[in-house]
């Protein structure tokens, strides 16, 4: 009799748990792939997550320019180009809001793939610096991290979005290793000054476009 | 004359010292800030600074260059933002773009700041702000509002193109120190517990999201409960709560309550508040003793603990329990052992004390006097008559207790379980310590020897005891010869060998000898057999076996000493001092290795093989 119950138990429980409904996962339609987000969950996290990007990132330049760049005049050579400025990304409100969506899309995500490679040799090179402290070498790896979950978020919005075929991925390549390696300190950290520099405004420049993005395609411009 | 002359002078210095101070205060024109209120303008503005001449009007240029052009270009609005600036509309806004500006006037440049747009965001201050009462608490001194507020026109945040975070700060009207809230971006803010008799003002200032300056407050707002005939004028001023009062008296309450425990006389109350720590503490071992005491009186605790509870040690003239100190042989040739062994200090010294178990670690031994036949009643201090264990003393004076047939009739090294008090009449003492270092490379087992008690009035007319004249330096007990006849006779007695498997790495080397003595219960004459042989004095772990007595079933032959002995035998009565009584019960032969760590077996093991 016991041995029955616990039986049944069992056999109830195990049904239970291998339903799908137990995990509370939103049932997917068929054929698609990444059915479990909603398009404006997507988004939210999307811009969450460029938002703390940016956050990080201006955080890890300013203390890299507290503690390094102080009385070596880098901020004298403000005018500097990033890597990416050969993309060209809405420079304001009208640009912004008279682009196409998936121009955008695709600008954001060739902005964030060409920061792939700077940023995992940001990381790596960071920790050559002398005496770099703790909260830069974690920020640089933080970033990075952040910045691969973004993409892969991005690359599902897209996919999403996306009505007609993909086209040829946008990209910029990068070749501000050397510099990071120079023996010259004063070079070396004017080098790292730079890409940071670039590193906190580009991550802005994705955390507005995509929250322009998320308040026309979601709310119908009504944030 | 003079008073002219001197307010001439005075006159004359005062102006040279005004037209000098304005000369220090000469400062050149710098831009002083730029700023976008909202990511789509921007103005920079300056200060124009001294003139040099008064006369002549300086003409101040602000000149601006973007990162990607060549040629610096002149400011295009210098009304919008007011006097000394300059107003860029959203045309000539880029906002990621680097600018360069500076400050010239005809030839001479003035002052230079490069920056980005996106860095100088410093948005307006929030607007249409107003308050809405949420609740009021019971007695209506305390009410709750919520505030909120639009944010500022310029930004457009409905189009996500920026994002503001707010500060609200609030005041009572009479004080000088704003309090504030924490930085949150929804447009409303709950404020909780006001003083409705009281009036407060509110302002609100907000930032970009992920930038750290603020902009400027916006207009404050004045919140006042009697406005809607809320405000209670005429209640009573809430008592707060004597806080300070209750923590007095608290603490003088506690300190009278603990101090009183303290001085009680009743331990119960007093163990029930403070109860006492227990101290690490070993059953029948004092402390102080460890700290304090000699090295021997701690090895005769530490031996006796828990384990002897029979004084072994006498007075006795005959020697019936020897300890070899068998460390090193620089030890052994020390002191002559004989010495050590017929000394009664010595041997005193090494009295095992039966301990009553009164933690005091010295207890007084056990009733000496112990009626010879009688094995029942056991006046030891605690009759463990089961207790079968024999713990060594760490001090690794080990009860040698055999007897080494096979040295080519030399002095056996064994170790008769001698009391040295002897006034046991029964014989029985044993010694047990069960050492097993063994290795596994035994040698051909040793026929059991049959030690003998040595009774103190009848050693010689026993075939049981052995006189032990002598202790050689090697550690060979050199017995009296004329004993040897009964010892070869006794040696043919049972002490099979038991080789057990034994973990080398357990044992200290060359030191132990092992034997184990065993006696016949019921013979009421109970036989110490002890086994060991010892060749040198010392063993090696591969070397060692140990003998083991086996009391055959028929333990009815026991005087004949050819009865055989079990392996281990379970000590039936501790008498003191004369030794103990050892069950005549076979016993099963342990599989397992002993695991002995320098010499002794635990209490553990010992608990495992014996029954």
């Amino acid at each position: 009799m016991e041995t029955g119950l616990l039986l049944v138990t069992l056999l109830v429980s195990h049904m239970l748990l291998t339903k799908e409904g137990v995990t509370s996962m939103p049932i997917c339609p068929n054929g698609s792939v990444n059915c479990q987000l909603t398009l404006e969950e997507l988004f939210d996290r999307a811009v969450k997550l460029a938002t703390y990007i940016h956050f990080l990132s201006s955080e890890i330049f300013n203390e890299f320019e507290e503690r390094y760049a102080q009385g070596r005049g880098f901020i004298a050579k403000a005018v500097n180009s990033c890597h990416t400025a050969s993309l060209t990304t809405p420079e304001d409100k009208e640009q912004a809001q008279q682009i196409h969506h998936e121009d955008l899309l695709n600008l954001i995500l060739g902005v964030l793939r060409s920061w792939n490679d700077p940023l995992v040799h940001l990381a790596s090179e960071v920790q050559r610096i002398k005496e770099a402290p703790e909260t830069i070498l974690w920020k640089a790896v933080e970033i990075e991290e952040q910045n691969k979950r973004l993409l892969e978020g991005m690359e599902k919005i897209v996919g999403r979005v996306q009505s007609g075929e993909v086209e040829n991925e946008i990209y910029t390549p990068w070749d501000g290793l050397p510099s990071l390696q120079l023996a010259d300190e004063d070079s070396r950290l004017f080098a790292f000054y730079n890409l940071l520099h670039c590193l906190r405004r580009d991550s802005h420049k994705i955390d507005n476009y995509l929250k322009v993005l998320k308040c026309r395609l979601i709310h119908d411009n009504n944030c | 004359m003079d008073l002219r002359h001197l307010l001439f002078i005075l006159a004359l210095i005062c102006a040279n010292d005004s037209l000098s101070a304005s000369d220090d205060l000469l400062q050149r024109p710098q831009i002083s800030k730029c700023r976008s209120p909202e990511m789509e303008t921007f103005s920079c503005f300056w200060t124009a600074g001294n003139a040099y001449n008064l006369t002549v009007p300086r003409i101040l240029q602000l000149l601006y260059k973007k990162s990607n052009e060549e040629d610096w270009k002149e400011c295009p609005d210098y009304i919008t933002s007011g006097q000394n600036s300059c107003y860029f509309n959203a045309s000539y806004t880029s906002v990621w773009t680097p600018y360069c500006v500076q400050l010239a006037s005809k030839n001479e440049i003035h002052d230079k700041k490069c920056f980005s747009v996106d860095e100088i965001v410093l948005p307006d201050p929030p607007v249409h702000l107003n308050w809405t009462l949420l609740n009021t608490s019971q007695t209506g001194i305390h009410g709750d509002i919520q505030v909120r507020w639009d944010p500022p026109p310029t930004a457009d945040v409905r189009k996500g193109w920026i994002t503001l975070e707010y500060e609200l700060q609030y005041k009572e009207v009479n004080e000088t120190k704003w309090k504030e809230l924490k930085p949150r971006l929804s447009t409303v803010a709950p404020l909780y517990s006001l003083k409705t008799a009281r009036d407060y003002e509110i302002r609100i200032r907000s930032r970009q999201r992920t930038s750290e300056k603020f902009g400027e407050f916006s207009e404050i707002l004045y919140v006042s409960f009697s406005q809607l005939g809320i405000g209670c004028d005429h209640c009573t001023e809430e008592v707060e709560f004597p806080w300070f009062l209750v923590v007095v008296f608290g603490v003088c309450g506690l300190a009278v309550t603990v101090i009183s425990i303290m001085l009680s006389k009743q331990p119960r109350l007093k163990m029930l508040i403070f109860p006492p720590v227990p101290v690490p503490k070993i059953k029948g071992i004092d402390p102080d003793l460890l700290k304090k005491g000699k090295l021997d009186e701690v090895n005769s605790i530490l031996a006796c603990h828990d384990i002897y509870k029979t004084q072994l040690y006498s007075d006795d003239l005959w020697v019936e329990f020897i300890e070899l100190d068998i460390e090193d042989p620089d030890e052994k040739n020390r002191a002559s052992d004989t010495d050590r062994l017929l000394s009664e200090d010595d041997l005193k010294s090494h009295n095992c004390l039966g301990a009553k178990d009164d933690d005091s670690g010295r207890a007084s031994c056990c009733e000496p006097d112990i009626p010879e036949t009688d094995f029942s009643a056991s006046d030891t201090c605690d009759a463990t008559s089961d207790s079968d264990q024999f713990k060594k003393a760490a001090e690794k004076e080990e009860d040698l207790l055999c007897l080494d047939r096979q040295d080519n009739d030399e002095s056996l090294p064994s170790l008769a379980n001698t009391d040295p008090q002897g006034r046991h009449r029964n014989t029985q003492s044993e010694n047990s310590l069960l050492w097993a270092p063994f290795g596994d490379s035994l040698e051909s087992p040793r026929p059991s020897v049959h030690t003998q008690m040595s009774n103190q009035n009848s050693l010689t007319s026993t075939d049981f005891y052995a006189q032990v004249s002598d202790i050689t330096p090697a550690g060979r007990v050199v017995l009296s010869p004329g004993q040897k006849s009964k010892l070869g006779r006794a040696q043919r007695e049972g002490c099979t060998e038991q080789n057990f498997a034994v973990d080398n790495t357990y044992f200290c080397e060359a030191d132990v000898k092992k034997c184990i003595a065993v006696t016949s219960h019921e013979e009421n004459e109970p036989r110490v057999q002890e086994q060991g042989y010892n060749e040198d004095g010392y063993f090696t772990t591969e070397s060692l076996t140990t003998t083991v007595a086996n009391f055959g079933a028929s333990t009815a032959a026991a005087p004949s000493s050819e009865t055989p002995v079990a392996d281990y035998t379970s000590i039936h009565i501790v008498q003191s001092p004369q030794g103990l009584v050892l069950n005549a019960t076979a016993l099963p032969l342990p599989d397992k290795e002993f695991n002995v760590s320098c010499g002794y077996v635990s209490t553990d093991q010992l608990n495992k093989i014996m029954p």
